[in-house]
């Protein structure tokens, strides 16, 4: 039996991103309902024609103010839902779980939405928002913690002092990002460059990260329509195949100080899975056409260079100086492939991912405008972090 | 519930105590660093957990480290929500114990320049008070300053 049975079934068919603030005044539900009424239209269907619903509103969310699936169903009416659940809040595990249900036949067609929002523990204009002052944060630890965000600030403090990197590679990530926001009208920062010398000026957070090394708080929404691959090629738009979706969690999970060492975590997990059904673009970098790098943390993408295999461990910070093009200011993978092509989170705004697959659908249909990617075919999604969120996709055109 | 469970309840009743974790605070009250050890396998664990996560023996206890140990990993916080006792730019380290390799605490080390809190510095338990209540952290052990490893 196939390992990846699922490879190429279901599809991307719908999408909506709406523009990423930094002192926007509209609720979660509001941004939520939007970006799921224009994906079903994107898509060319009905509201009758969605039978599922899957949001990233589950439990370990970082919001405790979750426009769930029964509430957005509620808002939006919909009749024939035979399939629900509030999924894990970073992009693929929703899409995972939308995919295994359709190819179950518990449903045909998924509506799935993820979003961001801004809380009073992330943004100072959010603190003073009157209308956010009941939230709760997610983060209510001690100063003595090396949890969540914080973990990555500390495995990036240690991986500095097991290799010589400079924080110039980090900022190169940065930088990147910042210049392929500036072609993106959804990105919350894309209307000024960043310099090297703006990056390592810039106010320290937690040593050794700036707050450029930090995704951006934003209040954001995404909605996806997934249905069969069959179904999708009667649908108006390009289908958009999803070959692979996978996630991966590392045994200390949580427990993010008792990681044995960086030599072994969740980015490998999803590795392993990726080799062992020949995912595009792992062995060879050229078989893809645009890489999105989760950037939660810039050390994040570090790590993900390292552990795809597409340089050796430690040497993500020569890796990325091999692969810059100076003249357009950004990475280019083999002098050809861009990386985020949407400013990622850094630039674009932090939607745990969920940008970054509405990006690869955009650019496989060719509607990217100004930043698309000639007759981009395939996208190479790696995405979340260490501990209980790494995973990653393979996209492609369906003629391709 | 035992009359020192109840003080530990009481006096740090700003933590997430529960039935699993109200041993390490007992311990803070008696100035002793007491991690979760399994009575069967022998391996520590942390943070505490109601199974050995090792063996899966549920004859897990309290037991105090020896308190000695080296900075794994350590970071600077820069801001942060006010703590009594913190006090930004504040050192968090993470302290790999000398006990079992691998086994780490989180804590603060203190009377220390940021620059001189790196991997490998020997450091010891120390205690002091937060809330009125004991609270432990982490010094830099002169004695054992030539072994700095990493």
């Amino acid at each position: 039996m196939s390992r990846n049975r699922i490879k190429d079934q279901i599809a991307i068919v719908g999408v909506s991103s709406l523009p990423r603030t930094r002192d926007g005044n509209r609720t979660a539900r509001s941004l939520v309902a939007e970006a799921c009424v224009q994906a079903i239209r994107d898509a060319g269907l009905k509201r009758e024609d969605i039978d599922g619903i899957v949001s990233s509103a589950g439990p370990g969310h970082w919001l405790i103010v979750p426009p769930g699936v029964t509430e957005m169903t509620a808002t939006l009416r919909l009749p024939n839902i035979t399939y629900l659940n509030d999924g894990m809040g970073v992009v693929v595990s929703p899409l995972i779980d939308a995919m295994n249900a359709i190819f179950s036949g518990a449903c045909e067609t998924v509506l799935v939405y993820h979003y961001n929002y801004r809380t009073p523990f992330n943004s100072k204009l959010a603190a003073e928002d009157p209308f956010r002052r009941g939230f709760r944060g997610y983060d209510d630890y001690p100063a003595e913690n090396v949890k969540n965000a914080t973990a990555y600030t500390a495995w990036c403090a240690r991986y500095m002092h097991e290799n010589n990197v400079p924080r110039e590679a980090l900022g190169r990530v940065a930088i990147n990002d910042r210049t392929n926001a500036l072609r993106n009208p959804l990105a919350a920062m894309g209307s000024k460059p960043l310099t090297m010398e703006d990056y390592l000026n810039a106010r320290m957070v937690r040593d050794p990260l700036t707050m450029f090394d930090m995704d951006l708080p934003v209040d954001a929404a995404d909605a996806f329509i997934l249905t069969t691959a069959e179904r999708a090629r009667d649908l108006p738009h390009t289908p958009v195949l999803i070959s692979h979706a996978v996630q991966g969690l590392c045994e200390t999970a949580s427990d993010e100080d008792q990681l044995a060492s960086l030599a072994h975590h969740g980015q490998d997990v999803v590795v392993r899975q990726l080799k062992q059904k020949g995912a595009r673009g792992l062995a060879d970098v050229n078989d893809t056409d645009i890489a999105m790098i989760y950037d939660g943390f810039t050390f994040i993408s570090l790590s993900w260079y390292e552990k795809l295999g597409w340089c050796g461990p430690g040497e993500a910070g020569a890796f990325i100086e091999q692969n810059w093009n100076a003249q357009q200011n950004r990475l280019l993978l083999n002098g050809r492939i861009p990386v985020n092509t949407n400013g990622g989170m850094l630039s674009e705004g932090g939607t745990q991912g969920a940008g970054f697959v509405r990006e690869a659908v955009v650019q496989l249909r060719g509607d990217a405008g100004e930043r698309q990617v000639p007759d981009a075919k395939s996208v190479f999604l790696a995405n979340g972090g260490f501990f209980y969120n790494s995973q990653a996709a393979v996209f492609r055109r369906d003629d391709s | 519930m035992n009359a020192t469970q109840a003080e530990a309840l009481a006096r740090y009743s700003h933590r997430a105590i529960d039935q699993d974790n109200i041993g390490l605070y007992e311990g803070w009250l008696a100035h002793e660093l007491r991690l979760n050890k399994c009575a069967d396998c022998g391996k520590w664990h942390e943070p505490a957990r109601a199974i050995c996560p090792s063996c899966w023996s549920m004859n897990v206890a309290p037991a105090p480290v020896s308190g000695r140990g080296t900075v794994y990993l350590a970071i600077l916080l820069r801001q942060g929500r006010e703590e009594e006792g913190v006090t930004y730019p504040y050192p968090v380290a993470l302290i790999e114990l000398e006990d079992q390799p691998g086994l780490r605490y989180t804590s603060t080390v203190i009377d220390a320049a940021w620059e001189d809190i790196k991997p490998g510095t020997p450091v010891k338990l120390d205690w002091t008070e937060r809330n009125r209540a004991p609270f432990p952290v982490f010094r830099i052990d002169q004695t054992r300053i030539n072994e700095v490893k990493s």
